[in-house]
């Protein structure tokens, strides 16, 4: 029990370090999750087909890709072709459009739960398209699909460790609890202060989602 | 006239046939040839007592010995037969063979083969590692069986002429490499970057992304094999001594493991083995190591 202590204690520089990485890391991810994730929703039920269809390949292509497939193309791939793209870079851009391709998913599943009739009666009282979809459509559809979106978040914060095994290098989380490990051999130790770190992260994920649902969640 | 085309087309068929499997069979050949008979347990093995490591190993007819499958020439995944092969992958073939079983590599890189050996996921680890007190604590060292040396790895032409001009450049090395401290403490402004294989930083080093590799000369001359424009510079960092890993307090395997190099040094296997796989290359020749565990101990202390 002891020893527990001491791997945190003498260590603390190079877990909080990580810890901090992978808060960033997810943030910045989260963002553009978001945003390009809505986006993209918003093409896959737009009234134009060759949109449905630039929705549709951009889902397909990062949703069916493995993440870590998707860092190294990103990253080795592209600089040797010659584009000097930076690590993080890479890391988020990779772990946002990952998680924007089921962000869209769900949220397209969340427009179609929305009734047709209002979408109609928008429409005939004047709203465009794009009004519709932003006054009518998204508010209702974001507010069914919080569980989901909260459970995408989840994935992402534990996807984002992958990136610490990537050849990114990037001394997020895991890769600096790997670190450590290299120089202590304690695994059980180091390895229970990651997971600590990572449901910490996890677990105010949960309690913002319980947060948003009590507030904007469509009780039924 | 239509059946003496049938017939030619048949006997051709029939001659590419037996060439491919007259060259499969003479690939089989090769292995067993290369691989030191690795295959029949060999008759005249002494029997070890049943309930001791080395008698389980027997009983079970296999070893099971972690090697690198990305660091040539010591250990390497050869993608035309699909086996592992190098210096390393040798000298776990006659241990086998002085054991009398048949040996089984499994990949072990550099952060996971101490806690392969602890959990008995392998029984021997022969993986390009340094002998150190630190890792001395964890599992046990045979007698240093090969003397590498650190070195500086940069494409040509690069501005790093030796570790004095690595402050403020990007190092890449293995996490958990002896490397890592080696950087840290004799560069410290250099930015270390961490990955799990040596492959990883080739990759990286050839994409621009960093601008060195610092690790053992044998390895860096497996890259240097790969890809010519780069090169090794400045003086040698540090001596590491290899030695085979041998779960901690293992006196039987460590003392039979001991007793297999030391033949192996005596009967010019050590040379054969050398030139095979490293003389070839560095163009030089060398001895079997002098070096005591005693002595590569105190080397990092």
């Amino acid at each position: 029990m002891a020893e527990l202590w001491d791997v945190l204690s003498e260590h603390f520089s190079e877990f909080s370090s990580g810890f901090w990485v992978t808060i960033r890391l997810v943030a910045i991810s989260f963002a553009i999750a978001m945003v390009v994730g809505t986006l993209v929703a918003a093409l896959r039920v737009a009234p134009v087909k060759p949109l449905n269809w630039i929705g549709g390949v951009f889902v397909e292509t990062f949703r069916n890709t493995p993440l870590l497939v998707l860092l190294f193309i990103s990253f080795a791939g592209l600089r040797r072709a010659g584009i000097p793209i930076d690590a993080w870079v890479a890391a988020t851009a990779s772990l946002g459009l990952y998680t924007a391709a089921y962000v869209a998913e769900a949220l397209r599943s969340g427009v179609f739960a929305v009734g047709k009739g209002q979408i109609e009666a928008s429409l005939s009282l004047g709203l465009d398209y794009p009004r519709t979809l932003r006054y009518v459509v998204l508010p209702q559809a974001f507010r069914t699909v919080i569980p989901h979106l909260g459970s995408l978040t989840i994935a992402m914060i534990k996807n984002s460790a992958i990136v610490g095994v990537s050849l990114l290098a990037l001394g997020d989380l895991l890769h600096q609890a790997r670190l450590v490990n290299s120089r202590t051999f304690a695994t059980d130790e180091v390895f229970f202060w990651a997971a600590v770190g990572y449901l910490i992260l996890t677990g105010l994920a949960t309690v913002a989602v319980r947060l948003l649902e009590a507030r904007y969640a469509i009780r039924r | 006239m239509k059946w003496t085309r049938a017939l030619q087309l048949l006997a051709t068929l029939a001659l590419v046939l037996g060439v491919l499997l007259a060259a499969g069979c003479g690939d089989d050949d090769d292995d067993d040839g290369g691989g030191g008979n690795g295959g029949e347990p060999a008759g005249e093995a002494r029997q070890f007592p049943a309930d001791t490591p080395l008698g389980k190993i027997q009983r079970n007819g296999e070893i099971t010995i972690g090697v690198k499958y990305d660091v040539p020439p010591f250990g390497f995944l050869n993608p035309q037969t699909d086996e592992v092969e190098g210096f390393d992958v040798d000298l776990g073939r006659f241990i086998a063979e002085e054991l009398g079983v048949k040996p089984k590599f499994i990949e072990a890189i550099s952060d996971n083969r101490i806690p392969f050996l602890e959990r008995g996921t392998v029984d021997l680890i022969l993986s390009t590692m340094t002998i150190n007190a630190e890792r001395d604590t964890e599992i046990d060292f045979s007698e240093p069986y090969y003397i590498a040396e650190g070195r500086i790895l940069v494409p040509k032409g690069s501005d790093i002429k030796g570790l004095q001009d690595l402050n403020g450049k990007s190092v890449c090395t293995a996490l958990g490499s002896t490397y890592e401290e080696t950087i840290r403490e004799r560069a410290p402004d250099a930015d270390l970057r961490l990955v799990d294989t040596y492959s990883e930083c080739l990759e990286l080093l050839q994409n621009e992304a960093i601008d060195a590799i610092s690790t053992d000369d044998v390895i860096l001359t497996g890259m240097i094999i790969q890809d010519d424009s780069l090169q090794m510079v400045g003086d040698r960092l540090t001596v590491e001594p290899y030695g085979v890993g041998i779960k901690e307090g293992d006196k039987q395997m460590k003392r039979f493991v001991d007793q297999v190099l030391t033949q192996m040094e005596e009967d010019g296997r050590w040379e054969e083995t050398y030139q095979k796989w490293v003389g070839r290359h560095l163009d030089r020749q060398e001895q079997p190591p002098e070096m005591t565990l005693q002595e590569a101990l105190q080397i990092g202390a």
